[in-house]
């Protein structure tokens, strides 16, 4: 039993644009065949949770570069958020680097 | 039989336990592990009672901001929300429960409509179908529906809007995605047609928002919950200082008076933060359930999503859109009066989802002109329409209270306008 990775999805308020991203990410993993532990919220809760994945839009990234963020946590910024292309080409050298894929 | 009557009298008129059944529903659709069912149906329960929490924190603070927004300014003024709305709409009317069946309705009669028409859109918002379903419920109780016929209308006519939106915005959604793949769920798209309309008489597209250098300092604006407080602390300050220590002193007891303004504004800002965490527990459940029934029912389904999914095409189309719109609404706060309507005062939340995103439709048909002038008439526009609703609400009830999203406002004009005289004719 391999530790799941934790993945979090991010926007405004954290309700409904995050949730959608949330089910595109999870169609792609389920694609590849990872299982991974995935959940969404506000931006200003996010950095709190300490998940080894963050995913938000593009227009987050101005803010999360202000925020402390561990060394343990990776960003990815969509333009698309439930773009299944994108979310794919974006995390798999990601799952690849952390050994999941 | 004395059960069947428990059951009906005291289990299926407690919303909470009638959402929790409907996400369980929708688990055992879905074939879910007994496992997941019963934590699932849980976390709804538990959601529920969150979001009901959160109402509570968020009445308080609006029942205190009016009493000293009358004292300081010899006026009502109301705070739009459609949280608050529907807060008390469930605690204190008891129809949570038929909410609850609406929210369901509108999602079988969305699928319905997408199965059988060309208009494939399976709204997925699943908050705005909830102010959708509780705009439905109080305006057709108000004309008197009851029971059974109270949710099929409210489904009918909130499964329509959840259809015909995104298709109306659509056209323009090709235009800023330039894709099909997806569609806006958002029930403020009225006012999203109606920016885009104004920015193209008055703009040219050529002249994008994004080629403009904005300040820094206005970057923060993306963060939901810290730009609503930025709004409402001010409000409060002021609203205090004008009622004075006196007044303000008996509301504070052994506070300040400006402190404790000060607290109320983030007291707000909780109350939303609370709600929404009750929402997002209730949608974890139901919302991927009800995509999964779609997806199949329906070939070639669009997804309609929540407006957050566009900003990422049109950043600065978006702090525009909400500067604007918020200068607009302030506007309207003033002007309104002057026509004998209430005083309706900024609602942060939708000035920040709903301007944001009508700032994109400005630029996408306008350019930087049409997104700052359509803005400020889109801020207008959406403090107007809650007005015509302010003496339906207190007839119903609602004191100081009256709705956001202009097409939930829309569907509470109809019931208001045209099917309640329609059944008095009957």
């Amino acid at each position: 039993m391999k530790k799941k990775i934790k993945m979090l999805m991010v926007c405004g308020a954290g309700l409904g644009s995050s949730f959608a991203c949330q089910m595109s990410v999870e169609d792609v993993l389920n694609k590849m065949g990872v299982e991974a532990d995935l959940d969404h919220c506000d931006i200003s809760s996010a950095v709190s949770m300490n998940p080894e994945v963050i995913i938000t839009a593009m227009n987050f990234k101005t803010q999360f570069e202000q925020f402390t963020i561990s060394d343990t946590t990776t960003i990815l910024y969509l333009k698309n958020i439930v773009s299944k292309a994108e979310i794919e080409e974006k995390l798999t050298p990601l799952l690849k680097a952390k050994g999941v894929l | 039989m004395s059960i069947i009557n428990f059951i009906i009298t005291n289990i299926l008129t407690q919303a909470a336990i009638t959402i929790a059944l409907i996400a369980m529903l929708g688990l055992i659709l879905q074939k879910k592990s007994i496992g997941q069912i019963i934590a699932g149906t849980f976390k709804t329960l538990l959601g529920f009672m969150v979001l009901s929490a959160g109402a509570g924190i968020i009445v308080g603070s609006l029942i205190y901001f009016g009493k000293i927004f009358t004292e300081g300014f010899h006026m009502q003024g109301i705070i739009p929300s459609i949280e608050a709305i529907n807060g008390q709409a469930m605690n204190e009317l008891g129809l949570g429960s038929p909410i609850a069946f609406t929210f369901l309705a509108i999602f079988v009669v969305n699928i319905i409509i997408a199965r059988y028409t060309k208009w494939k859109y399976i709204f997925l918002t699943g908050q705005a179908i909830l102010w959708m379903a509780t705009m439905c419920t109080v305006f057709g109780y108000s004309a008197g529906f009851r029971g059974a016929t109270l949710i099929i209308v409210g489904g009918v006519v909130g499964g329509i809007f959840a259809v015909a939106m995104p298709a109306f915005a659509q056209p323009l959604i090709r235009t800023i995605t330039g894709s099909d793949d997806i569609a806006l769920g958002h029930f403020c798209t009225i006012g999203y047609l109606f920016e885009a309309g104004v920015a193209k008489l008055v703009g040219n597209p050529e002249e994008s928002t994004e080629d403009i250098e904005l300040p820094k300092g206005f970057e923060f604006l993306q963060d939901t919950y810290l730009s609503v407080m930025v709004v409402m602390v001010p409000l409060y300050l002021i609203t205090a200082f004008f009622a004075g220590p006196e007044f303000g002193g008996n509301l504070a007891g052994h506070t300040d008076y400006l402190v404790y303004a000060f607290l109320q504004a983030i007291q707000f800002v909780v109350g939303v933060y609370v709600l929404l965490a009750g929402v997002r527990l209730i949608l974890a459940e139901i919302v991927p359930a009800f995509r999964g029934i779609a997806m199949k029912l329906v070939p070639n389904a669009i997804p309609a999503l929540d407006c957050p999914v566009l900003f990422p095409y049109a950043p600065h189309a978006v702090i525009i859109g909400f500067v604007t719109t918020t200068i607009g609404t302030v506007i309207a706060m003033f002007v309104l009066p002057m026509f004998g309507l209430a005083m309706i005062l900024p609602g942060m939340l939708t000035n920040f989802f709903a301007g944001g995103t009508a700032g994109i439709f400005g630029n996408a048909t306008g350019g930087k002109r049409g997104a700052i002038i359509g803005g400020i008439a889109h801020g207008f526009f959406i403090t107007l329409l809650p007005a015509l609703l302010v003496t339906i609400f207190s007839h119903l009830g609602f004191a100081n209270a009256t709705a956001t999203d202009v097409d939930t406002v829309a569907a509470a004009l109809l019931y208001a306008w045209i099917i309640t005289p329609l059944m008095s004719i009957f």
